[in-house]
């Protein structure tokens, strides 16, 4: 149990030293936007059928619950808001997150990790050049920035799975749902959703570009980097996802003292 | 140009090299022979910085290199090309976008023609024809070894590290490879470090031969003068090679 939790805490520190070696290189030596354009493109295409697909089940799971909820206080009109709200609070984040962990996170893990044992990342460095800035930082952007895109277009198919659940399942005129989504869905609640997906964005980039940056040990190696990108990326969402959200109340009560 | 001082290696409590001196002049062809696990691709990785000695100085070009930087190492490494014993092709680049790789990094005002003539002239060099618009998995190990080696010299390096450049291969593309050391040496005028277990291939075009056993150096010479060495491992060598001769 100690040697599990010492491991732990050995790969988180040396993650955010990674972190800190990949931030000072874009600092001294940033990579070609051409390079980040390309990581975002494969990323968000790698990536956008599935995020539109769970997020158009997400609006409409969300809108099938709260129907049964608030259809007793006769308050259907708000069903829009409080779908979105939560969408866009919560579920939406955590649910590109989860996606990319296990779809981009993965394989930008073994695709690093491939690099590393065939020497093709020492090779780099034996060329003069730096990989951290040349892989490791478009991939990194790439993935972050991607992340809100991907966000973007979840909450655009959520909103549109929950108004045709919400016409079908409740009987709520379309008009009416989004109508009342302003209503309910603050900009604090977009800062909020916005600030999580950093959050969640970073940690899986910080996580997978580490783990296959750092595989040794040939094909066993990359599968071990692969497994322990996802069980790191998993358990680091869960919990900064409760580490934001009593930041994001305790700053909500503190500054505005309401509740949305 | 390259000076080993009282080098020493540890991997935990393992020590790989154990008091490694030796100067390689410029121009020379240094073949360093031994046995597997002997430490000789580590020596060649310290000279460009991929492993740091635990103690001793490693000169490259009149800086020692030991205690220098990621940062401070890319200069020094832009005077080295290495060939590793795999190809370590970038694979998701073309053939031709690989060995124009290190080229457009260093010499950013080469315009696309220049670049383009430099990539088809490197891989004249290595016998490579055709192949310019494939991915390496698209063509076979030897052609991959002999890309790499084009890459490697496409950035004018003026010491050229080999890692094992013929394991692998059969011995047709072995004699190729070994005779394209040699070539590439003399025309392009650098210094070369062989890393191999091939004595055959040291005796025909290395101008010394080191051996490593152990983490010593327990013989070196020139080709002719290591014929006579009376040490039992390389005798070993020198019979494998006069069998390999003989056959």
């Amino acid at each position: 149990m100690l040697k599990v939790l010492k491991n732990l805490v050995d790969d988180i520190g040396a993650c955010m030293m990674f972190l800190r070696d990949m931030i000072r290189t874009g600092i001294r030596t940033p990579c070609t936007w051409e390079a980040v354009c390309v990581q975002i493109w494969k990323v968000t295409v790698q990536s956008l059928p599935t995020t539109m697909m769970a997020g158009f089940f997400v609006g409409a799971i969300m809108t099938v619950q709260f129907t049964m909820q608030i259809k007793a206080f006769g308050a259907l009109g708000y069903l829009g808001g409080l779908a979105t709200s939560a969408t866009v609070r919560e579920v939406g984040p955590l649910l590109i997150a989860f996606l990319l962990s296990g779809k981009v996170g993965a394989f930008t893990s073994a695709e690093l990790g491939t690099m590393r044992v065939t020497e093709q990342i020492d090779a780099i460095r034996c060329l003069g050049a730096n990989p951290l800035q040349e892989i490791i930082l478009p991939r990194f952007l790439g993935i972050v920035i991607s992340s809100f895109i991907l966000l973007a277009a979840g909450l655009l198919m959520s909103i549109f799975g929950g108004l045709i659940l919400g016409a079908f399942f409740a009987g709520i005129n379309p008009e009416e749902y989004i109508r009342h989504i302003p209503t309910i869905v603050s900009k604090f609640s977009i800062y909020s959703g916005l600030f999580k997906c950093l959050v969640f964005a970073m940690i899986l980039a910080s996580v997978c570009t580490y783990k296959g940056y750092t595989a040794t040990g040939g094909a066993k190696g990359v599968g071990r980097a692969v497994v322990s990108t996802a069980v790191m990326t998993m358990v680091g969402i869960v919990v900064s996802d409760w580490l934001t959200s009593l930041l994001s109340e305790t700053t909500l009560v503190l500054f505005r003292g309401d509740l949305f | 140009m390259i000076s080993f001082q009282n080098v020493r290696k540890s991997f935990g409590e393992r020590e790989i090299l154990k008091g490694i001196s030796f100067d390689v002049p410029e121009g020379e062809i240094l073949f360093i022979l031994g046995t597997s696990g002997t430490g000789k691709s580590v020596l060649l990785k310290n000279i460009v910085g991929l492993l740091k000695p635990t103690s001793g100085a490693i000169v490259v070009d009149g800086q020692d290199v030991a205690n220098m930087s990621e940062e401070q190492m890319f200069p020094v490494r832009r005077k080295c090309g290495m060939v590793f014993q795999h190809p370590a092709l970038f694979d998701s680049l073309s053939i031709f976008e690989n060995v124009a790789f290190g080229l457009r990094k260093h010499q950013p005002e080469l315009d696309e023609e220049q670049v383009r003539e430099r990539v088809a002239r490197c891989l004249n060099l290595v016998q490579l024809k055709g192949v310019e618009n494939k991915l390496p998995q698209e063509i076979s190990y030897g052609m991959q070894k002999r890309a790499s080696l084009a890459r490697t010299v496409a950035v004018n390096p003026r010491i050229l590290l080999f890692d094992e450049p013929t394991t692998g291969l059969d011995p047709v593309t072995t004699n190729a490879i070994n005779q394209l050391i040699f070539e590439l040496s003399r025309k392009l005028k650098t210094t070369s470090l062989v890393v191999s277990h091939d004595m055959h291939c040291a005796l025909a075009i290395a101008d010394r031969i080191i051996v490593l056993d152990k983490g010593h150096i327990v013989d070196q010479g020139t080709p002719d003068a290591l014929k006579k060495s009376s040490h039992p491992l390389v005798r070993d060598f020198l019979k494998e090679a006069l069998s390999a001769e003989g056959s």
